[in-house]
């Protein structure tokens, strides 16, 4: 039983950062049909952000105090949104209109053009966080759960609650809903198109880096490299859900989280891979537009 | 235009046909006359390796002053002939030809083992007996080479280190972890074999991906299974985050680590409460050698404080068995030089004891078990 609590908490901190990063690929491949594989780099910048403002703003060992680390986060959402709304404006919007495969390319060129500006930044090492958190938490049925890993899933948790109130209760998530239904339309109904396209990437790209920083700062090391895997996966989970919904982005990561971590716990951990993927393309197979895809399909 | 190509590639041709008389001419003047030993020194002194090859030059460069300064061997003094093999099969051949051809007495050197598989041969061929500090990889002793010995120990060695420590502490049930590379699954290969032999049971045999942060899962079922020991035989960037989540998990039992997690960053990386305790099983570097304290700051002196590489040590213990071997055979001819290192019995050096068994590998293996305390590594035994 306690076994079985533990690996559903551990399988939830890891579908947590897998739905937030999901996100930013649905938004946007939702709204410009675009696959953005720069976007587990956003996550990777994001990490670094926040490790670099830590470390400017002197957090220590002891943490630095809860507020001071929800500030960082903040303010490395911020900053690193602005960068994904740059990289929007600079490498995707002059190749809207062109075919998809070119944007197709380029997002993989602004994919090594971040991993490796990156690694000129801060350098090919792995670095460290300059925090430690506390190991403190409570047992629940047998199994530990730290504040921490708490705290992860709740923060996580808020910003998809506010996520899905922006899209379905504002007027700029409506114009997002309704670029993806059609965006001639749109522009003809004289909705400004780039500035909300241009919004659907800071959002991606800070909910990305919200999921960098705390996972800066849960697992401790950071690293010029460490969007590329987690990006293939998040990316998985979005397809999982159903590329383009929103709450199937969130659905896909819990459950691929869930699906890796029952994996390891069952066939051990050279398998985990296997099973996660031989369970997506199962339910690919028997629902090729993802869980919850419906939509994607009518906007084809 | 075809023509000019080809007065081009004649002018380059007797160019270069000069330039390599003249390297042959210097050279032969710069060899060993009468009174000298001409020793070469095969290293990866260009290229990505080449930090590690200069840190084992000067180790032997030193080693070779020490001799000279007291004496020299057999009445003569050691002269050092350095060829690049730049970590590379090709230019390893081309640099052992070279050090054939400048008559060398025997060779001291080879770090990867990529290199130092072709060189060996290139060696055994002329009959010179080579001295391999660094490289260790178990396809050199399986040559077969007579001329050939390794004072590093092998992959099997450090299994068994670890497996031995463990059975002293009583711990039977044993998991192993390695990262899906070569080199590490090759080491829990070996400790399966090593640990079950000493009376112990593998209890779980897992694999990481080193690419990921969160190994949550794979410690929670490990967790479960109350080990006695782990054994992570991963590089460090892993080895440090297992460490930790380890640590906030609970889990039972001693953790090991191999020596691809003998680095600072491990501490840095587990952060230094998590990581107390933690054992590596390594070749010890100068400065966790008993006895070799004068080693280093001889060492920091001649070479602007500068701290010895990870290979240093072994380096100057190699140059020390070669001056020795000659002196007992009182002679410089190969074949009395090759017998003389071959019946090398318990030669005191730094941190090593050095005999060598049938397949000219260490007899007792000079892996030792480290543990960190209070945030720093310490000899554990």
């Amino acid at each position: 039983m306690d076994i079985l609590v533990q690996t559903l908490a551990d399988g939830l901190v890891i579908g947590a950062f897998y739905s937030l990063i999901a996100l930013g690929y649905t938004m946007v491949f939702g709204i410009i049909k675009l696959l953005n594989f720069a976007h587990g780099d956003l996550y990777m910048l994001g990490a670094f952000v926040g490790y670099t403002l830590l470390s400017v703003l002197g957090g220590d060992s002891s943490g630095g105090g809860l507020m001071g680390i929800l500030i960082v986060l903040l303010l490395t959402m911020v900053i690193v949104g602005v960068i994904g709304m740059g990289i929007e404006r600079v490498a995707y919007r002059p190749l809207l209109l062109a075919p998809r495969l070119s944007i197709l390319i380029t997002a993989i060129g602004v994919s090594l053009f971040l991993e490796n500006g990156s690694m000129i930044v801060w350098g090919a090492q792995y670095q460290v966080y300059p925090l430690q958190l506390s190991h403190d938490g409570i047992s629940l049925l047998g199994a530990k759960i730290t504040y921490v890993q708490i705290g992860l899933v709740f923060i996580s948790a808020l910003l998809m609650l506010g996520l899905h109130l922006f899209i379905n209760r504002s007027l700029y998530g409506k114009a997002m809903r309704a670029i993806a239904l059609d965006q001639t339309a749109c522009h003809l109904m004289g909705i400004h198109v780039h500035k909300v396209i241009g919004l659907t990437f800071f959002i991606g790209a800070s909910l990305a880096a919200g999921a960098g920083t705390m996972a800066g700062a849960y697992y401790g090391t950071v690293n010029f490299m460490m969007g590329f895997v987690i990006g293939l996966k998040a990316f998985t989970a979005a397809v999982l859900g159903g590329i383009g919904s929103i709450p199937g982005a969130m659905l896909g990561g819990l459950l691929l989280g869930m699906m890796e971590t029952a994996g390891t716990f069952i066939f051990g951990g050279s398998w985990k891979d296997v099973v996660a993927f031989s369970l997506l393309i199962m339910i690919l197979v028997l629902k090729p537009t993802g869980i919850m895809g419906e939509k994607v399909t009518e906007r084809m | 235009m075809k023509k000019w190509g080809s007065v081009i590639v004649a002018a380059m041709l007797t160019l270069t046909l000069t330039v390599a008389g003249c390297a042959n001419q210097g050279s032969s003047t710069g060899g060993a006359d009468a009174s000298e030993i001409l020793v070469g020194v095969i290293l990866p002194v260009t290229g990505n390796n080449a930090t590690d090859g200069k840190d084992m030059q000067n180790a032997i460069e030193m080693a070779v002053k020490k001799i000279n300064d007291s004496g020299g061997v057999v009445g003569k003094k050691l002269k050092v002939e350095v060829a690049d093999d730049g970590c590379d099969p090709q230019m390893a051949t081309t640099a052992a030809n070279k050090l054939v051809s400048q008559n060398v007495v025997a060779v001291v050197g080879g770090y990867c083992s990529g290199a130092t598989l072709p060189s060996s041969g290139v060696f055994k061929n002329a009959n010179i007996p080579m001295i391999v500090p660094a490289a260790n990889s178990a396809k050199l002793p399986a040559q077969g080479y007579d001329t050939l010995f390794l004072i590093n120990g092998l992959t099997p060695d450090q299994a068994q280190t670890a497996a031995d420590y463990m059975a002293a502490n009583q711990a039977k049930k044993v998991v192993l972890i390695h990262d899906n590379s070569a080199y590490a699954k090759d080491l829990a290969d070996f400790a399966k074999a090593s640990v079950e032999k000493s009376g112990g049971t593998v209890i779980a045999y897992e694999a990481i991906n080193p690419e990921e942060k969160d190994f949550s899962a794979l410690v929670t079922k490990i967790k479960g299974l109350q080990p006695d020991a782990t054994y992570f035989t991963g590089y460090y960037a892993a080895g440090g985050l297992m460490v930790k989540q380890f640590k906030q998990k609970g889990v039972s039992g001693l953790f090991f680590a191999g020596d691809g997690s003998f680095s600072e960053d491990v501490i840095k990386i587990a952060g230094a409460d998590n990581a107390e305790g933690l054992l590596i099983t390594a070749t010890p570097t100068a400065e966790f050698i008993e006895g070799a304290e004068a080693f280093t700051s001889d060492y920091k002196q001649t070479y602007n404080n500068l701290a010895p590489g990870p290979f240093s040590a072994l380096s100057y213990n190699a140059v020390n068995l070669l001056a020795d071997a000659i002196g007992r055979a009182n002679s410089t001819d190969r074949d009395a030089i090759k017998k003389a290192i071959k019946e090398t019995k318990d030669f005191k050096a730094l941190g090593q004891t050095i005999s060598f068994n049938a397949q000219n590998t260490l007899d007792n293996s000079n892996f030792a078990v480290l543990k960190v305390t209070g945030g720093k590594f310490t000899l554990a035994k």
